[in-house]
C-alpha cells in the first residue's frame, strides 16, 4: 500500500494554503480535489483581505505565498471604497463605510476564485512537488479507516487505489463528508448557515471605472445593500467590482430563508431589478436572430459566421475597453494605435449590423450564475476543530466571519491552514498524533487567532468606527421613537462600552438573534431610504434570465448517479426545497417530493435531511469563474 | 529499461462552431478555417504519455505536414511530455496519398532517437478530413511491425518485452467484443476512441501531473527543439514520395447527394411538462397502432 505523511483534502483556498505552509515547514503533503481542476468547485462572494491584529498574529496570504501575490496580480481589484446601501423601492440612500472596510486591514482585494485558486495551486504544486507531494485531481474520498495501533489513517476513494496517511487535513468546505465520516460534529444546523446566491454579470473594465468612478485601472468599490432588496429576509446584498465584471448577489440566514422560503434565484433578482443596479451593470449586447425561412443548412451556416464575427467582436471590444490588453496590442504591433483598433471595432459593428441583421440592444450579461452555504463562525465553529488526527480547516470547521458589514471567509480559512500546517508539522516533528499533541494543540492555536477572538466577542472599536460612518449621514430624528431611542444609547461612547461589556461577558451569542433582526437588516434601512434617500429611474428593463436558462448556462460533468439521496420524501423541509433549491432540483409529484439531481450546483441547501455527498472525481458542476 | 515511443499526429480541420468556414457551393473554406491537432490524434499522444507515466520511456512525435502542421506537434507536446518533435514538410511531398506518406512516416520513424528502435509507435485510429484509416497500418507494414488496430487498452511488460493489448473488435452478429493480444514489441498501435488512460495510485498521478507541467512549459518554446526534416534530410527517394508516389487516382469528387425521404415525419417540440405529456401522448398512440 503507497502512503504519505499528510493528506489534505480539498482544494479551495484554505487546503491550498495548508499545502503551501506545510511545503514551506519542509513537509510532504498531498491534496486531493475532487474537481477535475482546481478551483471547479469553488464559489466566493468575494474579497480576499489582509488584516493585521492587535489581538494577536493573523497569517495572511502574503504570510503564505510571499510577495508574489502581489506582484503576480492573480486577484481583481483592490477595494478601495465601501459603501453602504439603503434601500426602498426606487431610492437609494449610501453611506461610505470604507474606514470601517479599511479598519485593522492591509488590503481587500475582489477575486474570482477559479481564477485565484488557479494561482494558489501553481503556487503550492511547485512547493510540494519538491517534497515529493503534489495535487491530485478529481478524487473523491468516500471513506477513512483508523488503523489505531499504528496511529494511521487509510484512505479510500472512488478512483485510486487505498493509501495510509499519518493526518488528515479536512478542508472540504462547509458540506465536509469528512466530518462526518468521522462524526468529529452534527450537520450545521440553518441558524448556523448563511446561503449565498451570485451572478456574475460582464462588463468592459473602463466602463466600470466610469460608472463607479474609480480613477485607477487597479482599484475597485464594494457597494453592500440592506433594505427591501432583502425581501423581507435577514441578510443584505452585495456588488463587487472585478476587472471586466461584477459579482452581484447576496447573503442571507438560512433558517430566515426556511422560514419565509423564496426562490434565491429571486434574492439576486431584486438586486438586478434595484434601478441603481441597472444602469450600474447596463451594456450593449448584440441579439443574434437567425432568418427561419432559410433552410436548416443555411441556418446552422449562418449561425456559424455570426459565432465567429461575434466572436471577434467581443474580443475586440474587450481590447478596446482594457487598459493592459491594449497596451500590449500596441506594444506587440498588433494594432497601431488606439484609434485603429476603435476603427476596426465600429466596422465589425457595422457588419454585423448590415450584413448579418444582429441588433444592439440596452441589457445586461450574465456569465455565471452560483451559490453557496456560508458557516456562521460566531454560531456554528468547531469548538476543538479536530478528531483524532483529523483537523478541520475554513469552511469545513465553521468559521465564517461574519458581523455587519464584515465578510471574511478565505482570509480565515488560510490563516487555519497556516496554523493546523505548524500542528502537523510538529506533530511529524516528534512522530506523535495523540490528540493531546496534535488536536489540543492546534485547538489552542485557532483559539489563539484574532479572528475566533472577534468570532466570540464584539469588537468596540470596530463598531465605533461603522458608528461614526453613519452618525454623520443619519439625523436620528428620521428614526422612530423606538429606533432613535436604541440610536442614540449606541452613539453614547460610554453607555455603548458599558454594554458591549456586559455583551460580550453574558456571551454575545446568545443574543444574537436581537442585533441580527429584521430591525437592522431591512426597517430601519425601508426607513432611512425613504426619508433621505435619492431616487433613481433605470433607462431599461433588464431582461433576466430564467432559471433555467442560467443553469443551462453552466458547465456539467454529469453522473449517471445521483450524489443525493432522499430519505423521506414526504418531510415538510423537503417540500421547501422545492422552493429553496437554487437550481430546482426537487420538484412535487402528487404528495411525493421528487429529486432531479443533473442539474444540481453542489451547494448543500438540502443536505440537512439528506444523503448528500460530493459528486464522484471530475463529475458535477465545473464553475467557470468561482 | 525504458521504452523508445513514437507518435504518429496530423493536423486537421477545427469543424467546431466559429472556427469553420464554408464555401457558398457548401464544401469547406479550408484558408478560412482554423486547424488543430486531430482529436484521434490526441488520443495517441495520450496513449504515449500514459506509457511514459507507467514505464518510463523516450517520446518522439512526428507529422508529415506543411510548416504551419508545428502547431499540431505544440499540441501534442503539451499532451504527452514529448522528448523530440519531428517535422516531415518538403514541397515534394505535397498530393501525397496514404502510401506515399507511410514511406515519409516509416523513413522519419527510423530516425527518431537518433536511430533508435522503437518499441511502440502510436498513431490514431484515423483522421478526421480523410476517414481512410489506412496510413497507420501501412507505416506498420513498411516497418515490418505488428499492427495491432482499435486498442482500448494495454499493459507492457518491460522484462520480457511483450505488450498485452486488448482490442475492441466486431463480429457479426455480435456487439463490443474485446479480444486480448500479446505481442512482442515492437509493436503498431492505432488507438481506439474509446481509449482512456487510468492513473489510479497516487504515485501516478504525481508522476503524472509533474510531467504535464514539464510538457506545458516545454510546449510553450517547442520552436527551440522542434526538428524540421525533408527529403534530403529523412533520406528519401523523390520517387517514392509525394504525387509520383501515391498509386491512388482521384478521378472525380462528388458530393454525398442526400438521401430521398421515404418517411413522413412530424415535429412535436415541448419542453416542459405539458409538452412531455403531449410526446409521450404521441409515442404511445404510435405503439398501440
Amino acid at each position: 500500500m503507497e502512503n504519505c505523511d499528510v493528506t489534505i483534502v480539498g482544494g479551495g483556498s484554505a487546503g491550498l494554503a495548508a499545502l503551501k505552509h506545510l511545503s514551506s515547514l519542509g513537509k510532504q503533503a498531498i491534496l486531493l480535489e475532487a474537481g477535475k481542476e482546481i478551483g471547479s468547485k469553488n464559489v466566493s462572494g468575494g474579497i480576499l483581505y489582509s488584516k493585521k491584529s492587535n489581538n494577536g498574529k493573523i497569517y495572511n496570504v502574503e504570510d503564505i505565498y510571499g510577495e508574489s501575490f502581489l506582484t503576480e496580480y492573480p486577484y481583481e481589484r483592490k477595494i478601495t471604497k465601501y459603501i453602504l446601501n439603503a434601500t426602498s423601492k426606487d431610492k437609494v440612500f449610501s453611506i461610505d463605510l470604507t474606514e470601517s472596510h479599511n479598519y485593522q486591514t492591509n488590503f481587500g482585494y475582489s477575486v474570482l476564485l477559479n481564477k485565484l485558486n488557479s494561482w494558489f495551486a501553481q503556487e503550492a504544486q511547485n512547493a510540494a512537488e519538491r517534497l515529493g507531494g503534489g495535487i491530485i485531481t478529481g478524487v473523491h474520498v468516500r471513506a477513512l479507516k483508523w488503523e489505531e495501533k499504528r496511529s494511521k489513517i487509510i484512505v479510500q476513494t472512488d478512483e485510486l487505489e487505498e493509501f495510509e496517511t499519518k493526518v488528515v487535513i479536512a478542508a472540504d468546505g462547509v458540506n465536509s463528508e469528512i466530518a462526518e465520516m468521522a462524526n468529529a460534529r452534527e450537520k450545521f444546523s440553518p441558524s448556523e448557515l448563511y446561503q449565498g446566491v451570485k451572478v456574475l454579470v460582464k462588463l468592459p473594465e473602463k466602463i466600470i471605472e466610469e460608472r463607479f468612478e474609480i480613477n485607477n485601472s487597479e482599484e475597485g468599490a464594494a457597494h453592500l445593500f440592506a433594505g427591501d432588496v432583502s425581501l423581507n429576509l435577514i441578510g443584505g446584498g452585495f456588488l463587487y467590482t472585478n476587472r471586466d465584471s461584477l459579482s452581484i448577489g447576496g447573503v442571507y440566514h438560512y433558517d430566515s430563508l426556511l422560514e419565509n422560503p423564496i426562490e434565491p434565484a429571486e434574492i439576486v433578482n431584486s438586486m438586478l431589478k434595484n434601478p441603481l443596479i441597472s444602469e450600474l451593470i447596463k451594456d450593449e449586447v448584440p441579439i443574434k436572430e437567425i432568418d427561419k425561412t432559410l433552410s436548416k443548412e443555411q441556418q446552422v451556416r449562418k449561425s456559424f459566421a455570426i459565432t465567429k464575427l461575434l466572436n471577434n467582436w467581443n474580443e475586440l471590444r474587450q481590447l478596446y475597453y482594457s487598459h493592459k490588453l491594449k497596451e500590449k496590442s500596441i506594444a506587440d504591433r498588433k494594432y497601431s494605435s488606439e484609434d485603429e483598433i476603435k476603427s476596426k471595432l465600429d466596422n465589425l459593428t457595422k457588419r454585423l449590423t448590415d450584413e448579418y441583421n444582429i441588433k444592439f440592444k440596452t441589457n445586461y450579461i450574465e456569465l455565471e450564475y452560483t451559490t453557496k452555504l456560508v458557516p456562521d463562525g460566531k454560531r456554528g465553529r468547531m469548538k476543538k476543530p479536530y478528531h483524532k488526527n483529523i483537523l478541520f480547516i475554513g469552511d469545513a470547521a465553521g468559521r465564517g466571519l461574519f458581523f455587519g458589514p464584515r465578510i471574511e471567509g478565505l482570509n480565515v480559512g488560510m490563516d487555519d491552514a497556516a496554523r493546523a500546517s505548524i500542528a502537523v508539522a510538529r506533530s511529524l516533528d516528534k512522530n506523535n498524533f495523540d490528540s493531546d499533541y496534535l488536536g489540543e494543540f492546534y485547538t489552542r492555536l485557532v483559539e489563539e487567532s484574532p479572528y475566533t477572538v472577534d468570532m466570540k466577542e464584539i469588537d468596540k472599536q470596530y463598531l465605533n468606527v461603522i458608528l461614526n460612518s453613519t452618525r454623520k449621514r443619519i439625523p436620528s430624528n428620521v428614526l422612530g421613537l423606538k429606533h432613535k431611542l436604541l440610536f442614540n444609547l449606541v452613539s453614547n461612547d460610554g453607555l455603548r462600552n458599558f454594554f458591549i461589556t456586559m455583551i460580550n461577558k453574558y456571551g454575545y451569542t446568545r443574543l444574537l438573534s436581537f442585533i441580527e433582526s429584521e430591525d437592522v437588516y431591512f426597517k430601519v434601512p425601508i426607513k432611512i431610504a425613504d426619508k433621505l434617500g435619492t431616487l433613481n429611474t433605470a433607462s431599461y428593463i433588464p431582461q433576466i434570465p430564467t432559471i433555467q436558462d442560467r443553469v443551462a448556462k453552466l458547465c456539467y460533468h454529469e453522473d449517471n448517479i445521483s450524489h443525493i439521496k432522499i430519505l423521506d420524501s414526504s418531510k415538510n423541509f423537503l417540500r421547501k426545497m422545492v422552493v429553496l433549491c437554487p437550481t430546482k432540483c426537487y420538484s412535487l409529484e402528487g404528495d411525493e417530493v421528487i429529486l432531479q439531481h443533473e442539474g444540481c450546483i453542489e451547494c448543500g441547501t438540502c443536505s440537512k435531511e439528506t444523503e448528500w455527498r460530493h459528486p464522484r472525481g471530475e463529475k458535477g458542476v465545473i464553475f467557470k469563474y468561482g | 529499461m525504458t521504452l523508445n515511443i513514437a507518435v504518429l499526429v496530423k493536423l486537421e480541420p477545427d469543424f467546431s462552431e466559429g472556427s469553420v468556414s464554408y464555401n457558398p457551393d457548401g464544401t469547406l473554406n479550408r484558408a478560412e478555417t482554423k486547424s488543430k491537432l486531430g482529436a484521434h490524434s490526441a488520443i495517441a499522444s495520450l496513449a504515449a504519455f500514459y506509457t511514459k507515466v507507467k514505464y518510463g520511456g523516450y517520446i518522439s512525435v512526428s507529422s508529415m505536414g506543411p510548416p504551419m502542421a508545428e502547431i499540431a506537434l505544440q499540441e501534442a507536446q503539451s499532451i504527452c511530455d514529448a522528448d523530440e518533435l519531428h517535422l516531415y514538410s518538403d514541397r515534394l511531398f505535397a498530393s501525397a496519398d496514404t502510401l506515399a506518406t507511410a514511406e515519409v512516416l516509416q523513413q522519419g520513424i527510423r530516425k527518431m532517437n537518433n536511430g533508435k528502435e522503437m518499441d511502440i509507435v502510436f498513431s490514431g485510429h484515423r483522421a478526421s478530413d480523410g476517414e481512410t484509416g489506412q496510413t497507420g497500418p501501412q507505416t506498420a507494414w513498411k516497418l515490418g511491425f505488428t499492427f495491432l488496430g482499435n486498442v482500448i487498452d494495454f499493459s507492457v511488460d518491460l522484462n520480457k518485452r511483450f505488450i498485452l493489448a486488448k482490442r475492441l473488435v466486431a463480429l457479426p452478429g455480435f456487439y463490443d467484443i474485446v479480444e486480448e493480444i500479446q505481442a512482442p514489441l515492437p509493436v503498431f498501435i492505432a488507438i481506439d476512441p474509446l481509449y482512456k488512460p487510468i492513473f489510479d495510485t497516487i504515485s501516478l498521478r504525481l508522476t503524472s501531473s509533474r510531467y504535464l507541467k514539464e510538457a506545458k512549459e516545454r510546449a510553450a518554446n517547442y520552436k527551440t527543439y522542434l526538428k524540421v526534416l525533408d527529403h534530403k534530410k529523412l533520406e528519401l527517394d523523390p520517387r517514392f514520395v509525394g504525387l509520383p508516389g501515391s498509386p491512388t487516382i482521384v478521378h472525380k469528387v462528388e458530393k454525398i447527394p442526400k438521401a430521398r425521404t421515404t418517411r413522413t415525419a412530424e415535429l412535436i417540440e415541448g419542453y416542459d411538462r405539458e409538452g412531455i405529456k403531449n410526446t409521450i401522448t404521441k409515442i404511445l398512440q404510435l405503439v398501440q397502432k
